[in-house]
């Protein structure tokens, strides 16, 4: 994902730049902001495309005399939308021609013109809430149709989100969500810390990817300081990517059933992530696998006896799987809910930049290991199942294949682990040099995008995990179907909300 | 007495309904390998609503305070009707009572469940009585079609019929329509799914949401009476072996609650085989019920 090619514009021409790219079928990665204004004078609103197996940065640089505005892309590229209103709330930066003029992380409750994310902004600072301000949510009007709010408090232990419903009868006609309940500022934290210390927060941004997280943070330090880990360290850090895989899909694929209230499925899922976390917390002393991946290379090895754990685990886990999955496939009943259920059109999941098994449930195959090699995958044998249904049951087949891929890429990590240096020492690097650093989490790609300050310290760490481009898509998802069967839809993708709130 | 004796009955099925409830709980969570509750859990559980205290949206009317009282009322007087463990000279326990009595006692809950102007109650209250109108006809068709060979619509009396005849055709098919009833009757899986805490698929739960307290304790306690109730029907009018309130004899009492028992384990068993249909196609299921009660009739 290292940029083929940087193209550094006016922020003022950034619109016409981006369609070019856009127009030629370039995909939009990621966006965001950089205050840069101690370091050269600008703001850089900075755009990520893919292309042709490769990638181009676009950098739009907005002078700090100028009015602090940029055309905003999201009229053709609607994959922009949420970046640029996030970059409109934490720098202050205004999207002029934006079709949605809300907010998205800040919300009604945080005062006007405080911009978190700019470099004069102290984290310290106290903020006075404003109270009794307005969220306007996307509704509906008329005879005969009515909204439904849910949340942000949930009735089952989960995280806070939002959503409205415009009903007509039993039909949802649109859904509009309000996120970003509890947004941590993590990146605004970092700012500042060493960058052995930014690790511990990154690889706590969210429980079910933290490898993930951790992976893209570590490879975006190695990046900017020249280091290439060991072969072990890499089959090492692959192994708990592939284990954090593992059980994420064999409890996603329970829970989707929780939304059909199958409990047989329910409860096989339950069974078997446990069988995987307590493998993984033998393996790492953590049962999310946090502290294996470390800046540099990885903090453990591998003894025989965990090894063997794991085989066993392996040997347990594959037949009792298979023993679920048959439960799924000539089960009309379970079918029936799932098929045709909670439709991602393809091209609604290109446009949208949806990524992992959302987008390889829809027909966009894309897949980071593959398309950005990374660590030890281009050694491995990659399988990506991709589906073109777009609907419930794909994103079920979706995990289902690659569950069985995964514990046939475990195998193989197993098999061909080469010795080597566990950590290499990571040597300084200059000041304000930047990079980026990706992963394919469970939920489907992660990037980061981190710049050093003075002595090894971050200066600006971009977090994008694959909740972010995935939560639209459940609002496209929705519409068309009855409301009884949206916990079903959003259970099928299954998103992080802690991913957002970075 | 025969006034005595009815007292007993009703006495025994209010306390009992809680137990039949645990054992069902019980059952479903073995069956889905999990330890789950005792089976006394429920007595906890209703204990605990009773003396809790509750609040109330101030935008409700009385309909919302009377509703758990009346959905209470119509389970006890369903199990004043209904010829359950010994004679007790009660003549005029009507098929159409019975139907009407839950009838009532739903409408109650239905008409709640809008007053507090929640939208998960409203759409409980609606799917509710979307429900209750595909069922209320098969449970009619399929009564009916033991009424038919009783030549009575007095459920003591359909029931002693039904215990002289023995296993027939149409007693089987009736069986099957009136298993279909109970399913969708208790709220539970393929038609409802009473464990669920997603409100968006609720039917009953979510007709109910808006109570707390000793009204919630009411309503489950109520709820669970009304199932124990069905179940003794459906023992006692198609599953026609000796009924304990036409012999009486301590075998026969022992027999009874054998089959309570086994229905209970067998709603548990069809809760774990299969998950929740779409809401629309629950029509379909009620279909082939209403299908088989009218098969059942005609076999008669």
């Amino acid at each position: 994902m290292l940029p083929h090619d940087t193209k550094i514009v006016p922020a003022f021409q950034l619109r016409e730049t981006a369609y070019a790219i856009s127009r030629e079928g370039g995909r939009l990665l990621a966006m965001f902001a950089n205050d840069e204004r101690p370091v050269c004078g600008k703001f850089v609103i900075y755009c990520l495309f893919s292309n042709d197996g490769g990638t181009v940065l676009v950098k739009g640089l907005l002078d700090r005399d100028e009015t602090p505005e940029f055309p905003s892309i999201s009229p053709e590229i609607p994959a922009a939308a949420w970046y640029e209103r996030e970059i409109r709330d934490l720098f202050g930066l205004k999207p002029v021609g934006h079709p949605d003029p809300r907010r998205l992380v800040l919300h009604e409750n945080f005062p006007d013109g405080v911009h978190p994310l700019r470099k004069d902004f102290d984290t310290r600072t106290p903020i006075e809430t404003v109270v009794g301000g307005e969220f306007p949510m996307a509704g509906v009007s008329g005879e005969g149709v009515f909204e439904v709010p849910v949340g942000p408090i949930h009735a089952g232990i989960i995280e806070p989100g939002h959503f409205r419903f415009s009903q007509a009868g039993e039909m949802m006609m649109r859904l509009d969500a309000k996120m970003f309940f509890v947004h941590r500022g993590i990146e605004k934290a970092v700012e500042g810390q060493p960058l052995a210390d930014a690790f511990y927060r990154v690889e706590r941004i969210s429980g079910i990817a933290s490898v993930a997280h951790a992976l893209a943070y570590s490879q975006a330090v190695e990046s900017l300081a020249g280091v290439v880990p060991s072969g072990r360290a890499r089959y090492l850090r692959a192994l708990v990517a592939e284990m954090e895989r593992l059980y994420n899909h064999v409890g996603d694929i329970g829970n989707m059933c929780a939304g059909i209230g199958f409990a047989v499925a329910i409860m096989a899922g339950a069974r078997m992530k446990e069988a995987v976390m307590q493998v993984s917390d033998r393996l790492t002393g953590n049962r999310f696998l946090r502290g294996m991946v470390a800046p540099g290379g990885v903090r453990r090895d591998i003894d025989a006896a965990t090894e063997q754990a794991i085989r066993t685990l392996l040997d347990a886990l594959e037949p009792d799987f298979t023993e679920l999955v048959g439960l799924f496939r000539e089960n009309d009943e379970l079918l029936e809910r799932m098929n045709t259920t909670g439709i991602v059109p393809k091209q609604a999941a290109f446009d949208l930049g949806v990524t992992g098994v959302g987008a390889r449930a829809s027909g966009v195959d894309t897949d980071y290991r593959r398309d950005f090699p990374y660590g030890c995958y281009p050694d491995l044998a990659l399988s990506i199942p991709v589906y073109t249904a777009g609907d419930v049951a794909a994103r079920l087949w979706v995990r289902v294949d690659e569950t069985y891929a995964c514990i046939r890429l475990i195998r193989q990590i197993l098999d061909q682990m080469p010795e080597g240096e566990l950590r290499l020492p990571v040597p300084s690097i200059p000041a304000h040099s930047s990079a980026f650093g990706w992963a394919e989490s469970s939920q489907g790609g992660v990037i980061h995008w981190l710049m050093t300050g003075k002595d090894d310290t971050v200066y600006r760490l971009f977090v994008r995990a694959a909740a972010y481009p995935n939560w639209p898509a459940l609002t496209v998802a929705a519409p068309g179907n009855i409301i009884p069967d949206f916990p079903l839809i959003n259970k099928s993708f299954e998103l992080s909300y802690a991913c957002l709130d970075r | 007495m025969p006034y005595e004796s009815l007292l007993i009955q009703v006495v025994l099925v209010l306390l009992l309904a809680p137990l039949v409830q645990g054992v069902i709980k019980n059952t479903k969570a073995r069956f889905q390998s999990r330890r789950g509750p005792g089976y006394l859990q429920p007595y906890y559980d209703y204990a605990k609503f009773l003396r809790k205290d509750y609040v109330v949206s101030p935008t409700t009317s009385w309909v919302f305070h009377v509703a758990p009282y009346v959905y209470f009322g119509a389970a006890v007087a369903a199990a004043l009707f209904v010829p359950t463990l010994m004679n007790t000279g009660v003549t005029f326990n009507n098929l159409f009572i019975l139907v009407y009595v839950f009838a009532l006692g739903r409408f109650f809950l239905a008409a709640a469940s809008l007053d507090a102007g929640s939208a998960f109650g409203g759409m409980g209250g609606s799917r509710e009585m979307y429900i209750a109108v595909l069922v209320e006809p098969i449970l009619m068709l399929t009564l009916f079609s033991v009424a038919m060979g009783a030549q009575t619509t007095t459920l003591s009396g359909m029931a002693a019929w039904a215990s002289g005849t023995g296993l027939t055709f149409s007693g089987l098919l009736a069986a099957l329509a009136f298993l279909i009833v109970l399913v969708a009757e208790t709220g539970r899986i393929p038609v409802d799914n009473p464990d669920t805490h997603l409100e968006l698929t609720m039917i009953h739960e979510g007709m109910v949401l808006e109570y707390s307290g000793r009204p919630t304790g009411l309503i489950f306690w109520a709820a669970s009476v009304k199932q124990l109730v069905l179940i003794v029907v459906f023992v006692n009018l198609f599953v026609p072996w000796a009924p304990p309130f036409v012999e009486g004899t301590v075998l026969s009492w022992a027999l009874f609650a054998l089959k309570v028992l086994v229905t209970a384990v067998l709603l548990a068993a069809i809760e774990t085989s299969t998950n929740k249909i779409r809401l629309f196609r629950a029509p379909g299921l009620l279909a082939a019920g209403g299908v088989l009660a009218l098969l059942a009739l005609a076999a008669q």
